[in-house]
């Protein structure tokens, strides 16, 4: 019997105790030396398998999450060899600035509109893809195949789509007698120009996990229902969505983490950021774009981190309750 | 004696060791009290011998890769003991800046030569990233008065020299010339914005393209060709460091830059690149760098002619911004790197040498003595590009030395001539966020 190492070494559960407890002396100091040298061979072989692992997690996610907290307590300008520490100022700095408003309210309607466009637009091409027809298969590898694409280039080829001036929308537009919007110019069409491509090459995600999710239904359930004269609406509203709930939850909290990262459709699409300025792409403008404020672009990751961790947090506490995993 | 390692022995254990490796991280700049630029008087070369091999950062300005690696063979002929090796460290200018400062910041892989934008040594400077150069202009006797004075004098602060010019441009009037005669206009630039605003129906009624003129990109440099209409009608960014662009000489400029767009509809506003979309014929004329000549003139199918800039209702001449790129030396690297990338800056800035860059890209020679007769005759319209330096003005100090400035009068920019957002207020507001950056980012650094 491997012991468990979850309980706490050197004390055993309780009903281990109750059984020693009408074991002879002898007998349960020999268990537990014998039982101490394994649990220790054990743990160093945990160790050997985990430790590469702690210490890769250490060096490159939480290190740089301390380094950060504490770069977002300096003013400094990137290149500079000197910093001055200025405790909260940069979060003052940015919670009181105008741009802070604007980077919030981009984000929340970025990641709103990508993680539902994505959800709906992935849950009914599921649907689709679900029924017996031909050419499915061909159907749902070419759904999910923007996912695996490089984000930089489709931003460059949606680029040229969305071109006022010679771009195929454009052209069809004119043909139409319209004149193309100003996609790129215009801060909030570029916003609605990012967010469509966004949807567009994340949707396959959603459309396949949302299939796999469909496909594991129970059958029986769905044939009852249909025998009693439900139909399709009735059937999809009152039992495949309940049962969908822990793949839809999944795809909640993958989706919304995914959209507060995104950060190559942005930049490739619109470099400036006017319009899109989300969280994270503010945080690279700051630092990385042109003012050079490494110092404050890094108060500004802590707020991201901030509002991911409490979005995380909710969501385990308040939405999984309505989660129906069986 | 026995170790008992239990869980809570090997999570204190964790946690000691990456608290250990958080305080060993924390690196990073050092947090001495700041203050203003205290980079060394002079520096002392002597007895310095340059480096076996150094690393050049280029972005390849106007496409110059090949030009730039011919140069490279030519010096590694003359000086077998130095090994350049030619770096693409970015697409633009910003992209080798982004890769420069973090560089700069990890304190590891600098190049020994690099090039920096007309926006961004200044911050190099205030960084102090970069050398003064004047020492080793002076070791290696480079002929400073050779060098075209406006070109050089971009680079001087505080009575040194932190950079020598090599992709500088400026910005050019492009028309199409079979347009200009299709509306029976005469064949130049117009003198005057207002003169172009008359002749701008003519063009949209005649030419068959969407616009007569197109503004550049505002993702560009709007910063830059903008001053253009600001100084044309007396206005511009700032004066000195007081911030102007509010005033109502600047107000006026920006909103007949609007007008041309919403009012009277002869003008569009590019998305990517204004030179690209007049060589593809979407616009009559537009305004952009002499380093996209040479691309206009090989992909254009019609007749290309360029002017000076238009001036404006209170100055015809002195309406054109310096610009491009120069060449600085990190001081990060060794003095035999820097030696030895001054001893290849040398070299590239030699006559014959610039005017194969500017055969090559359309930039300026940046030496007088440079034999341009050859490479006139080819293509001609570089003359009238040399021709207009005699009449530049160096750039507001708000769009060249405050950081981020030009993302702000981008934006500034975008709304007026693509949201028709009301001037006056948009300026306003550009003057606060501009008076922040200088308040924050430049001043506290500046000698008194």
């Amino acid at each position: 019997m491997t012991p468990q190492l979850t309980a706490k070494p050197g004390r055993a559960p309780a009903h281990t105790a109750t059984v020693r407890a009408k074991e002879p002396g002898g007998a349960t100091a020999r268990n537990r030396k014998r039982w101490s040298v394994r649990k220790r061979r054990d743990f160093f072989v945990f160790l050997a398998l985990a430790l590469p692992n702690l210490a890769l997690i250490a060096v490159f996610t939480y290190l740089p999450l301390i380094n950060n907290i504490y770069y977002s307590t300096l003013n400094w300008t990137l290149g500079s060899a000197s910093a001055t520490v200025v405790g909260l100022d940069n979060y003052v700095t940015f919670f009181t600035s105008p741009d802070a408003g604007k980077v919030l309210g981009t984000t929340a309607i970025f990641t709103i509109a990508t993680v539902g466009g994505s959800m709906v637009l992935g849950l009914l091409v599921a649907l689709a893809l679900n029924s017996k027809v031909h050419g499915t298969t061909f159907a749902r590898a070419a759904v999910f195949a923007p996912y695996v694409l490089s984000g930089v280039g489709v931003g460059l080829v949606w680029l040229f789509i969305f071109d006022p001036g010679y771009g195929v929308l454009s052209w069809l537009l004119r043909g139409l007698g319209q004149q193309s919007p100003q996609w790129i110019n215009d801060p909030q069409l570029s916003l609605l120009m990012v967010i469509i491509v966004y949807v567009w090459k994340n949707l396959g995600y959603c459309a396949v996990v949302f299939l796999a999710g469909l496909q594991s239904l129970p059958k029986d359930v769905m044939e009852a229902a249909a025998l009693d004269g439900a139909g399709n609406t009735r059937r999809f509203l009152s039992i495949s969505l309940p049962l969908l709930s822990p793949t839809t939850f999944f795809l909640l909290i993958t989706s919304m983490i995914s959209s507060l990262q995104a950060f190559d459709l942005i930049r490739i699409m619109t470099p400036l950021g006017n319009g899109t300025s989300t969280l994270i792409y503010e945080s690279y403008l700051q630092a990385f774009g042109a003012y050079n404020r490494a110092g404050y672009s890094a108060a500004i990751s802590v707020v991201l981190f901030v509002i991911l961790l409490i979005i995380t947090v909710l969501q385990l506490r308040f939405v999984e309750r309505k989660v129906h995993y069986s | 004696m026995a170790i008992n390692l239990d869980r809570r022995l090997f999570l204190s254990l964790a946690g000691a060791g990456a608290g250990a490796a958080a305080l060993s991280a924390c690196g990073g700049p050092s947090t001495a009290v700041g203050g203003t630029v205290t980079q060394a008087a002079t520096i002392n070369f002597d007895g310095v011998k340059p480096a076996a091999s150094i690393d050049f950062w280029s972005n390849h300005p106007g496409k110059s890769q090949d030009v730039e690696k011919s140069m490279i063979e030519k010096f590694q002929a003359k000086y077998p003991e130095i090994k350049i090796n030619l770096i693409t460290a970015g697409a633009n200018y910003e992209e080798i800046a982004q890769k420069f400062q973090t560089a700069q910041a990890a304190k590891s892989g600098l190049p020994a030569l690099l090039v920096l934008s007309d926006v961004w040594w200044f911050r190099y400077y205030l960084n102090e990233s970069i050398i003064p150069l004047d020492s080793l202009i002076t070791k290696l006797d480079f002929k400073l008065d050779d060098f075209r004075t406006s070109l050089v004098d971009d680079y001087k602060y505080d009575t040194k020299q932190w950079a020598l010019p090599y992709g500088r441009s400026t910005p050019l009037f492009y028309y199409n010339k079979d347009h200009f005669a299709a509306a029976g206009l005469p064949d130049r630039a117009p003198a005057t914005w207002q003169e172009f605003a008359q002749w701008a129906p003519k063009l949209k009624a005649s030419s068959g393209a969407q616009y007569a003129f197109m503004h550049p990109a505002l993702a560009g440099y709007a910063g830059w060709t903008l001053q253009n209409n600001l100084w044309g009608e007396g206005g511009g960014w700032s004066k000195g460091w007081d911030i102007t662009c509010d005033s109502a000489e600047s107000v006026a400029a920006l909103q007949a830059a609007q007008d041309s767009v919403y009012k009277d509809a002869w003008a569009g506003v590019s998305s990517k690149e204004s030179a690209d979309d007049f060589a593809a014929g979407l616009a009559s004329a537009t305004l952009s760098s002499t380093g996209s000549l040479i691309g206009i003139l090989t992909s254009a199918s019609f007749n290309v002619g360029v002017g000076f800039l238009p001036g404006g209702s209170k100055a015809t001449s002195g309406v054109c911004p310096t610009g491009g790129a120069g060449l600085g030396i990190p001081s990060g690297v060794s003095k035999e790197e820097q030696l030895a990338a001054a001893m290849f800056l040398q070299f590239v800035t030699e006559p014959e040498n610039t005017a194969a860059f500017s055969a090559a890209t359309g930039y300026m020679p940046t030496r007088k003595s440079a034999d341009m007769t050859a490479v006139l005759a080819k293509t001609p319209q570089i003359k009238t590009a040399m021709d207009q330096l005699a009449v530049t003005k160096v750039q507001d100090n708000a769009r060249a030395f405050l950081p981020g400035a030009d993302q702000e009068m981008a934006k500034a920019a975008a709304k007026i001539l693509t949201q028709q957002g009301d001037v006056k207020a948009t300026m306003a507001e550009l003057k606060t966020t501009l008076e922040g950056l200088y308040t924050k980012d430049v001043k506290p650094k500046l000698k008194a």
